[in-house]
């Protein structure tokens, strides 16, 4: 027995919403970038659980494909939405995320984190993060249209997007991020403050590949 | 806009165009405790304002060090471990014994004026300073060699 017509189109709004749902996390893990604590909360903190639930948005036909499998026939009805009102109410919603949320909040948002960078300078603090929060806001939309490169479509999508992002941190972003690392130790020498852990870190950024492949033959 | 646009230009903007003229201002500051006295804070802002000027390069010195070896492979971490201290022990040290050979003998001569409790010995330790600059690998494989020779223990 076919379902009904309005559960069929409740089935594709979900559906139609996860794209929305997953820009919305992106900007709140913008969000959880500064508010989670040093570097280290980027991976493990809400940044990271965030950016998850954004793969998890941008990938869930893949995931819901997985069903059958278990048992469940789950079929996605194929289409646009039927009733009137829900078709409203998506188109309503993603124009709101779209036109509000990512290109006027977000980009407020970014310019009140470069405020937070210099209020930051002052108190004796650093304006990196901040700065690197205010980027990440602003990129809300090229993060989500990379993410959306990466998706497979596939019951592996979810697992392949983790994969591309694992890579594009650590061949893009990491080689990147030495250079500045780079200028930190080079500030911390002149000011009298400890290089060494930055040097490390310079060296850990340029061979992060290595360093996962090391951690796999030592198991 | 994109994230890799942001922070790669970050990087950029950073590394070449504001710590150059931090540069200028480690100089001023090494200029300005030379003229003090304050021998001790004035070679640090010195060098300070080089490495300043040296950003771009350090990180090329640094991309040198860890890729002689694939990007996956799991003992370039190792290597590049090995080549940084190869560079620093073979390179700099010859270069830093030159400067210390240079400054024991214009305190020798008489040229600085030294007024530390230990003046009489300050040419002496540059001359020093500068042969261990000279001999680390030999001082280190004779540390090798004692430990080698101790293999065995205590019989």
């Amino acid at each position: 027995m076919a379902p009904p017509q309005l559960v069929s189109d409740f089935i594709r709004l979900l559906l139609l919403l996860a794209t929305p749902a997953a820009v919305i996390c992106l900007v709140l893990a913008g969000l959880s970038l500064r508010q989670s604590g040093g570097p280290t909360m980027v991976i493990g903190g809400n940044f990271s659980k965030w950016m998850f639930w954004a793969i998890v948005f941008i990938t869930l036909p893949g995931l819901l494909s997985w069903f059958p499998s278990f048992g469940v026939p789950a079929s996605i009805p194929g289409g646009g939405i039927g009733t009137g009102w829900m078709a409203n109410l998506q188109s309503d919603l993603t124009n709101f995320v779209q036109n509000f949320v990512v290109s006027r909040l977000a980009t407020s948002l970014a310019a009140f984190y470069v405020l937070r960078a210099i209020l930051e300078t002052v108190e004796g603090g650093h304006p990196l993060p901040s700065i690197i929060t205010a980027m990440f806001l602003l990129a809300v939309q090229t993060t989500f249209t990379l993410l959306r490169s990466y998706n497979s479509g596939g019951q592996y999508a979810t697992t392949d997007v983790l994969d591309s992002l694992w890579n594009y941190a650590a061949g893009t972003i990491c080689p990147i991020a030495a250079g500045l690392a780079i200028v930190g130790a080079v500030w911390n020498f002149a000011t009298r403050r400890p290089i060494m852990p930055l040097v490390g870190a310079t060296l850990g950024l340029l061979t992060v590949s290595a360093i996962w492949k090391l951690v796999t033959k030592m198991m | 806009m994109s994230l890799y646009n942001g922070i790669l230009n970050l990087t950029n903007w950073a590394g070449n165009v504001i710590m150059p003229t931090l540069g200028a201002l480690c100089f001023a500051f090494a200029v300005i405790q030379f003229a003090r006295g304050y021998h001790h804070l004035y070679s640090n802002w010195a060098y300070g304002g080089l490495l300043c000027l040296m950003v771009s390069g350090l990180l090329r010195a640094f991309e040198r060090f860890t890729g002689q070896l694939g990007y996956n492979n799991p003992d370039l971490v190792w290597n590049a471990l090995l080549q940084v201290v190869d560079w620093f022990a073979n390179v700099i040290l010859p270069v830093y014994a030159g400067m210390h050979v240079a400054m024991g003998a214009l305190k020798f001569g008489g040229l600085l004026d030294v007024r530390s409790h230990h003046a009489q010995l300050d040419h002496t330790r540059h001359f020093l300073g500068a042969i261990l600059c000279l001999m680390i690998s030999g001082l280190l494989r004779l540390a090798e060699f004692f430990v080698s020779k101790g293999v065995g223990g205590v019989s």
